[in-house]
């Protein structure tokens, strides 16, 4: 393998993982947060992603692109802000809340595919791209495009992370997910925190969506596939800590760009797979996390 | 001891008979080849669903590769039966072996986890199957999947011949066997243990069941029946495609299993045929239909979590009652005279804040006795006293609401013991009975200590049949000889074999004794006996014990040597203060009520209590 190859792999390794990282930290977030995890974080992506795609309305440039990305994470943080009344509050102090969650989100994402089947028909689509072009970059083509993504990616994990830190609705919010009843003595609105880190959660699947969909061409149910990476990597890394499922994703970004470099496209699900359970026998708390559920 | 009717004995017996004898006669009826074909889908479907019930709902175990077994069946049948050449019967069984060896290593990486992390590997498992299928496209066909799979012959019979008649009795005799297959394994010890372990998990592991083992037992039973179903699947519609991975078809089967209500095989059932003639209305709807399937899961999850199964039973419910109100309503109107002529004086309604209450009331003397009857009895199983207590005495007997002739109660209220025993102080002000002598029987036993323990006018106090409990539920093992026939005070739906069996071990064997008697179990609200069960634990026990024990109320127990629930030997330790004859008397040949099978030696002993009363001012101590 030739240092041409290893780089670019590793490039598009390195690509996937941003775009992971921002969909599983979503992910993770609502799990420490609420304790459920939500199987219609992919189809909030593909909704992202079609939304993104209606505002653009088929020109390109840096301009509308940032006009399609805000809409999509704005209408995105609402349908979530939402939808946290209608699929999780109902049962949330349920003792098999976590089984009846999954069923509402899980109901909730076929309503969403074929809610976009009914609106934007089965075609393949793709989200015109910010910058068109590539560069040249130790011999491999780049695309600008991916660089935006990856650097979109990681400004938004940043602002996130700097939200929940230094705001004091971030801190509300983590202090209702490290403990519930004390954070409602403190007169915090708990169902308003939950929304919110649903609608956070939401908005960040949209902003992937938005790249993935420019990257890729998509269809109605094309959020399927990020979604069952993305909980690898919640797996893989954990939720202990906000960095432990961002560490995760770059790892199965690059393990998905090698193998599938090396194995095919077709074995390369195998081997994440097979990661993950391996990791969930050996280490269940996850590679980069203690046994604490905290954010 | 768990008290666990064969199936014949039970309520659903009949039902089942006549849902089944329809099933077989309605392809006669319906020879529309859609129609049929329907109706192959849902008893498939009912299959796949009720035996995910098996590790979802039993066990709580949230597997949610259970779909990958019907795709493991599916595609065993179509790579054996068309590529390899195996004889299509072998291959539906063949996939039964291959979804076994996977639901065996399914089981190793989720015996250690919990919740959510099931899920997430039972999802990724099922994935990852998805996509070696699809990727292996020589043999599979990949996304487009497998087409013109062998059909199913007997002999030189197709089943698909004649309107699809040999498919749709095959699917038939499919589903009775999964279904008599779930209902063993939900009945023996093995389905014992995997309820045992959802219900407290911790209790279960400290009383020897092995988690890892129940575990990997759950998950292989539940993959047998809905690897068949597939293979069964493959045969009929003769594709196999990745479709089965999909979220079109997962919601379809969740949606059937949560329509139908959790943990119970026939909710599943029922709804497989509604849930499947719904879709199959909608299906020139496309999107939408699977719109309205998931609409339908959230409201089923959100609003009505019981299902279908729980409508049934709040409608069974509902009926119960209404029936065993007209029953009571026909006794009080029809067989009064009867009863007038069995215990020598009419009964008649006393208003009171419980509703209605029907009260014998006879007899000659200024001591009025009370007789408080038993849990699902009535005022006349005391008819052998009334001949010999009315010449001396005000005798006094009401049947309970929900119970005889009284009408129904409210159940919130009126099913409980202190309602019982204030009920009793009510008529006791309003019929002007003094200082009552009290004899209970059995729950009467426990009516007449609440009545004492309340502060009641009362002068002498006597029990049969009734263990005096200090401390609930601590005592219950202690005070009664667990039998499977105790179950039965508790439950609120007898069956006629179980009312018959109640009455028997009740009010004894003797058929000499009045069948009205016996009779009365038919007529009691399931809900009283429900009802005053779940509130034993509101109770005051300390206090009723105290009356016994501190207090210098005349006290006599009056047990039958037989009965086949009060444990004499436990009657004997407590320390009363002052009972007749200085410890308590048993009759002999007595047994859960001495006072039917052996009035003679009863009356005597009564009689004998109530002259120490009367007569001697009631000190026996």
């Amino acid at each position: 393998m030739s240092a041409d190859t290893f780089f670019f792999v590793g490039a598009s390794g390195l690509i996937l993982g941003g775009l992971y990282a921002l969909m599983a930290t979503g992910l993770a977030v609502v799990w420490t947060t609420l304790g459920v995890f939500n199987f219609a974080h992919g189809a909030f992506l593909a909704l992202g992603a079609y939304v993104a795609w209606q505002v653009s309305d088929g020109s390109g440039g840096p301009a509308t692109f940032l006009l399609a990305a805000c809409v999509s994470a704005a209408v995105l943080f609402c349908l979530g802000y939402v939808s946290h009344f209608a699929l999780v509050k109902p049962f949330e102090r349920k003792k098999n809340m976590v089984l009846l969650s999954v069923i509402t989100t899980l109901a909730a994402a076929a309503i969403i595919e074929n809610a976009i089947l009914l609106i934007w028909g089965p075609r393949d689509k793709q989200v015109p791209a910010a910058v068109e072009g590539s560069f040249e970059l130790f011999g491999s083509a780049l695309r600008y495009q991916d660089i935006l993504a990856l650097v979109t990616a990681l400004a938004a994990l940043v602002v996130l992370a700097t939200f929940l830190r230094r705001t004091a609705t971030g801190r509300s919010m983590r202090a209702v997910a490290q403990n519930r009843e004390a954070a409602e003595l403190m007169g915090l609105r708990t169902s308003h925190l939950f929304a919110l880190t649903i609608g956070i959660s939401t908005a960040m699947a949209a902003l992937a969506g938005v790249f993935i969909g420019s990257l890729r061409f998509m269809n109605p149910s094309f959020g399927a596939d990020p979604l069952m990476k993305s909980l690898i990597v919640v797996i893989l890394g954990g939720v202990a800590r906000f960095t432990s499922p961002i560490a995760a994703a770059f790892v199965v970004g690059l393990a998905e760009a090698f193998s599938t470099f090396f194995l095919g496209l077709y074995w390369s699900p195998a081997v994440l797979f097979g990661m993950m359970i391996a990791v969930l026998v050996v280490k269940p708390e996850g590679l980069f996390s203690r046994r604490t559920k905290t954010l | 001891m768990k008290y666990d009717p064969p199936f014949h004995h039970t309520n659903g017996f009949w039902p089942i008979i006549l849902v089944l004898a329809g099933l077989i006669a309605l392809p006669w009826m319906q020879t529309d080849t859609y129609v049929r074909h329907v109706l192959i889908l849902a008893l498939v479907y009912a299959v796949v669903a009720s035996n995910w019930d098996l590790s979802l709902g039993y066990g709580g175990i949230v597997n949610f590769a259970h779909l990958a077994f019907f795709a493991i069946g599916l595609y065993t049948y179509g790579i054996s039966a068309k590529i390899l050449g195996v004889d299509p019967w072998l291959a539906i069984i063949l996939g039964a072996a291959v979804a076994l060896i996977f639901a065996a290593l399914l089981s190793i990486p989720i015996l250690r986890l919990e919740g959510v992390y099931i899920i997430l590997v039972t999802v990724a498992a099922t994935q990852l199957l998805a996509r070696i299928i699809v990727s292996q496209s020589d043999f599979t066909g990949g996304t487009s999947g497998m087409v013109l799979l062998p059909r199913l012959t007997i002999g030189d019979f197709k089943l698909s011949s004649n309107g699809r008649i040999g498919y749709y009795y095959c699917a038939l005799a499919l589903l009775v066997a999964s279904t008599a297959f779930l209902y063993g394994i939900e009945r023996s010890a093995i389905g014992r243990a995997i309820k045992a372990l959802h219900d407290n998990k911790y209790y279960a592991i400290s009383r020897g069941v092995s988690e890892a083992r129940i575990r990997l037992y759950t998950l292989c039973l539940s993959a047998i029946f809905p690897a068949l179903a597939g293979g069964f699947y493959g045969s009929y519609v003769r594709v196999a495609s990745p479709d089965v991975f999909g979220l079109g078809f997962l919601t379809i089967i969740l949606s059937i299993l949560l329509v139908g209500g959790i943990a119970t095989i026939w909710g599943s059932l029922i709804a497989a045929f509604a849930v499947t003639i719904f879709t199959e209305a909608l299906a020139d709807f496309g999107a939408w239909r699977d719109i309205a399937v998931a609409v339908v899961i959230i409201a089923v999850v959100v609003v009505y979590p019981g299902g279908l199964h729980a409508v049934l039973q709040e409608c069974w419910g509902a009926f119960d009652r209404i029936k065993c109100g007209a029953i009571a309503r026909f006794r009080r109107h029809w067989q009064a005279e009867r009863r007038a002529m069995l215990c020598g004086a009419p009964d008649r309604l006393v208003e009171t804040s419980f509703g209605r209450i029907s009260v014998f009331d006879h007899g000659a003397g200024a001591q009025a006795i009370v007789m408080l009857h038993g849990n699902s009895s009535c005022k006349e199983a005391f008819y052998r006293q009334y001949a010999v207590f009315c010449q001396r005495y005000r005798v006094v007997s009401f049947d309970y609401p929900g119970h005889g002739v009284s009408p129904n109660g409210n159940p919130e209220t009126a099913y409980a013991l202190d309602a019982f025993a204030r009920i009793l102080g009510e008529l006791v002000v309003k019929l002007d009975l003094g200082r009552p002598i009290v004899f209970g029987w059995s729950l009467g036993g426990y009516v007449a200590l609440e009545y004492a323990a309340r502060g009641y006018p009362l002068s002498g106090l006597a029990i049969c049949g009734t263990s005096p409990i200090g401390k609930f539920p601590d005592d219950m093992p202690r005070a009664y000889i667990p039998t499977p026939s105790m179950e039965l005070t508790a439950k609120r739906f007898h069956s006629p074999y179980e009312k018959n069996q109640y009455a028997l071990h009740t009010a004894g064997t003797d058929p000499a004794i009045d069948p009205m008697i016996r009779a009365a179990v038919w007529r009691t609200d399931g809900q009283a006996r429900e009802q005053f069960f779940n509130r034993l634990k509101t109770i005051d026990w300390p206090r009723q014990m105290r009356v016994l024990c501190e207090s210098e109320v005349p006290f006599a127990m009056l047990n039958g040597r037989k009965d086949p629930f009060v444990n004499n030997d436990y009657c004997k330790t407590l320390p009363y203060a002052n009972i007749w004859r200085g410890a308590p008397y048993d009759f002999a040949e007595g047994d859960h009520a001495p006072f039917l099978s052996c009035p003679e030696a009863f009356n005597t002993a009564f009689g004998e209590f109530v002259d120490g009363v009367t007569a001697h001012g009631g000190r026996f101590a």
